[in-house]
């Protein structure tokens, strides 16, 4: 699964991060890294952006993005 | 005397600037970075023999550089020379901070971190132990709030202490098998006269395997570098077995991350709560209520700066009309007389009434960004913006362009791919900046009722902005065809603005606008003045006085004098340019002082209501004292009204955002093309709309 699975508020691990360079390193950067913990704050209407929470850092992404990051339970 | 030379370096948002400032008896220079528009600070401060040279580099999230700014901050680190690195990262998200700062240890520069924010953990009830941190990593520690001045001074003693060490102390190795492979490749560098040092030879074998195409660059023309790239590209081959990874990037990713995760496990309890900033959250990004919220806010900020901003104009502007009547009877009369009352105080005048509307409306845009609100806004409507050929991040110079266009045109850096850049900057123009409010002001006065003014103005606003979009759109589809960059932002925190930087914002503004009015308006205002004063006709002038002579009938009087200013005018330079070009700007039913009025709009956007008000003031008798907005209703139709405001709109801005956006891109074909195509635009849309209102029968 990945994060755009998640229900509001729900946690899980990140086990791999499938975007392409350099939007992977600049995933990297922004925490979103295997092994660390991730939770979906929210989403907009249509589902486009999505917004999460990873180790305290809040991150938005686009659905692309979002859906190239595999999370664990 | 000693100089020591500090380059301070963070992630975004950790508080650079604010430790600057906090630094007491520091001198700050402001300038640019070599070659580029970026905002470089620095600072000297003077310590016991020392002189301290701080340089305060653009915020960069990780060495693999991404947006131009982070681009300017690596190349400075790999190419500058300095003698300490000041690392800040912030308590709150150290674990991120911390997997920067192993990517700067790398270099084994003498380096010391400031773990800024302590603050805020402490308020949270987390602990820091700084000492088990420096331990781990070998480095001197501080741990600092820039708020509450705490620890700032001491980061001064830290860097003198390990500029007489001899080398860093850093202790972060990576796994046995990666180390290995560095060493070897460290090995190899070293046989070119260009190293002399290991850890300089080991710092770019790590670069090396990490792909970095900057350091490639430089070894690419060393004698060793067939040797190298093949060595090179078989340890990337056995870490990629032994780890099994696709990527070494990842590899690094994943050792620096673990690296960080456990550092932080020994030094930082934070209780996790929730914050302030997830309730707040809740609302302001609600899926079905953020965006109403969003334009309500932007909505009220209209209301303000109309409501509130126009208060004291009234009164002003009458003070203002006071003054140049009275100052007319004590000056001897002549050109001197005329040059200030008729010339300057009414144009300088007309410019300063607006003040209050432009701090205002620049308040607003400094809290919205302060406070953390703008990140939010641009995650609200990057799903909207993408529909345009946009994305979410684009909202931020496009905001700022409500501020000031040439600002707004440097703030586009933070888009990464050219195409978006490029498309963002064609359409900043369309982003009404303050310097325009004094028009649509002024035009708005006089053409509309007071209580629906503050919706004039914001549908003004909203639509140059829907304007921009629809521009953006066939931008994207004609000229600049794939796929918007990708959208990941990080949202701050929310903040409670502070009240002395806010201030201190504004301060600056107030200056640099009074200063501006009191100098390049003033000025222009002089050659307007000039250019319809002169030249003279001696006979006309003759004849009229002639005839007032004769006359007895008071109101006669008054008229033939009227008919000689206006004639006069009409004879000088400035009318004779104007009947010229009055032929463009007839369709638009503009008199000739209109379309002088917009072309004068292109040295500023001011401009256009001081010369106005010099242009209208000219053609007076003396004993009137009627304001601006009274001349206006009786020499400007309805229509022509309406369609000076879409120019305004949709035409050029000022020169100083055209030389911005020159210096910014550098290609001549989108320069050209910049440079044209609003002007053809602003007229089309004009002449439409005066038809459509000609039609509808106003
Ligand atoms: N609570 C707290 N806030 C801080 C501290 N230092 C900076 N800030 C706030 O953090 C935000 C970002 O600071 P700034 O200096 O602009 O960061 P920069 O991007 O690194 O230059 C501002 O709102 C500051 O007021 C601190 O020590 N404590
Ligand atoms: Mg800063």
């Amino acid at each position: 699964m990945n994060i755009t699975d998640l229900k509001i508020a729900e946690e899980a691990t990140i086990t791999k991060v499938k975007a392409p360079e350099p939007i992977r390193g600049r995933l990297y950067a922004m925490g979103i890294a295997k092994g660390n913990r991730v939770r979906l704050l929210d989403h907009t209407l249509k589902k486009q952006t999505w917004e999460v929470d990873v180790e305290g850092t809040r991150v938005a992404l686009r659905d692309e993005e979002a859906k190239a990051v595999e999370v664990e339970k | 005397m000693k100089k020591i030379k500090a380059v301070m370096v963070g992630q975004p948002n950790v508080g650079k600037s604010s430790i600057i400032n906090a630094i007491s008896n520091a001198r700050l220079h402001v300038g640019n970075f070599a070659g580029v528009t970026v905002e470089k600070k620095e600072v000297e401060v003077r310590k016991g023999e020392y002189e301290i040279d701080i340089v305060d580099l653009p915020g960069i999230y990780s060495l693999h550089a991404y947006t131009p700014e982070e681009q300017v901050t690596k190349r400075y680190l790999l190419e500058e020379s300095y003698d300490v690195i000041i690392n800040v990262v912030d308590a709150n998200v150290l674990q991120r901070n911390l997997v920067f700062t192993l990517q700067l240890l790398d270099m084994r520069k003498k380096t010391i971190l400031v773990v800024n924010m302590v603050d805020e953990v402490e308020e949270k009830g987390g602990r820091i132990d700084g000492e088990k941190l420096s331990q781990l990593l070998g480095i001197p520690v501080i741990l600092a709030s820039a708020k509450h001045k705490k620890g700032v001074d001491e980061i001064l003693d830290r860097v003198i202490e390990v500029y007489h060490q001899p080398k860093c102390g850093c202790k972060i190795y990576y796994n046995e098998k990666i180390e290995e492979e560095i060493e070897n490749l460290a090995k190899i560098l070293l046989k070119s006269p260009h190293f002399t040092d290991y850890d300089q030879a080991r710092f770019y074998a790590i670069r090396l395997l990490e792909k970095d195409e900057d350091i490639y660059r430089i070894v690419h023309d060393l004698p060793i570098f067939l040797e190298l790239h093949e060595a090179l590209g078989e340890a990337i081959r056995r870490l990629q077995l032994e780890f099994d990874v696709e990527d070494v990037r990842d590899l690094f990713a994943d050792e620096r991350n673990a690296l960080a995760k456990s550092i932080v496990m020994q030094v930082m309890q934070l209780p996790r709560q929730e914050t302030l900033t997830d309730k707040i959250d809740k609302i302001l990004i609600h899926p079905v209520f953020g965006l109403p919220i969003f334009l309500f806010f932007m909505w009220g900020l209209f209301q303000l700066t109309f409501e509130i901003g126009s208060l004291p104009v009234d009164y002003l502007d009458q003070t203002i009309t006071n003054f140049a009547n009275w100052l007319k009877d004590i000056l001897p009369p002549g050109d001197f007389n005329s040059v200030i009352t008729d010339g300057v105080i009414p144009a300088v005048g007309a410019v300063i009434m607006f003040l209050p509307n432009i701090l205002i409306l620049f308040l607003g845009i400094n809290l919205l960004e302060q406070t953390g609100y703008m990140a939010r806004a641009a995650f609200l409507l990057d799903g909207f913006l993408k529909k345009f050929g946009l994305q979410g991040k684009a909202f931020i110079p496009l905001v700022s362009g409500f501020g000031c266009t040439v600002p707004a045109y440097m703030a586009a850096r933070t888009l990464k791919n050219p195409k978006d850049r490029l498309i963002t900057m064609l359409i900043l123009g369309f982003m009404n900046c303050s310097a325009r409010l004094p028009v649509y002001v002024l035009l708005i006065s006089a053409f509309f009722a007071t209580h629906s003014a503050g919706n004039v103005l914001f549908a003004i606003y909203i639509g140059g902005a829907i304007l921009g979009l629809f521009v953006a759109k066939v931008l994207r589809m004609v000229l600049f065809k794939g796929e918007p960059e990708p959208f990941v932002m990080e949202m701050p925190p929310y903040r409670f603005p502070s009240l002395k930087a806010l201030a201190m914002e504004l301060w600056i503004k107030s200056k640099l606008f009074i200063k501006k009015a009191g100098t390049f308006i003033a000025g222009a205002a002089m050659i307007i003045w000039f250019l319809s004063s002169y030249p003279h006709h001696p006979d006309l002038e003759a004849r009229y006085i002639q005839k007032i002579e004769q006359t007895q009938d008071p109101k006669l009087k008054e008229q033939l004098q009227n008919e000689l200013a206006a004639k006069k005018l009409e004879l000088s330079y400035l009318g004779q340019f104007g009947k010229m070009i009055e032929p463009i700007f007839a369709p638009l039913g503009f008199d000739w002082r209109l379309s002088v009025a917009t072309i004068s709009g292109l040295a500023a956007k001011e401009v256009v209501v001081s010369t106005l008000a010099t242009l209208y003031a000219v053609g007076e008798g003396n004993e009137h004292s009627s304001t601006l907005v009274q001349k206006l209703r009786e020499y400007v139709d309805f229509k022509a009204a309406v369609a000076l405001i879409v120019i305004i709109m949709i035409y050029s801005p000022c020169v100083a955002a055209m030389s911005t956006f020159y210096a910014e891109v550098p290609q001549w074909a989108w320069r050209t093309f910049y440079t044209i195509y609003p002007n053809v635009l602003a007229w089309l849309m004009a002449f439409s709309v005066y038809q459509v209102l000609a039609f509808l029968g106003f």
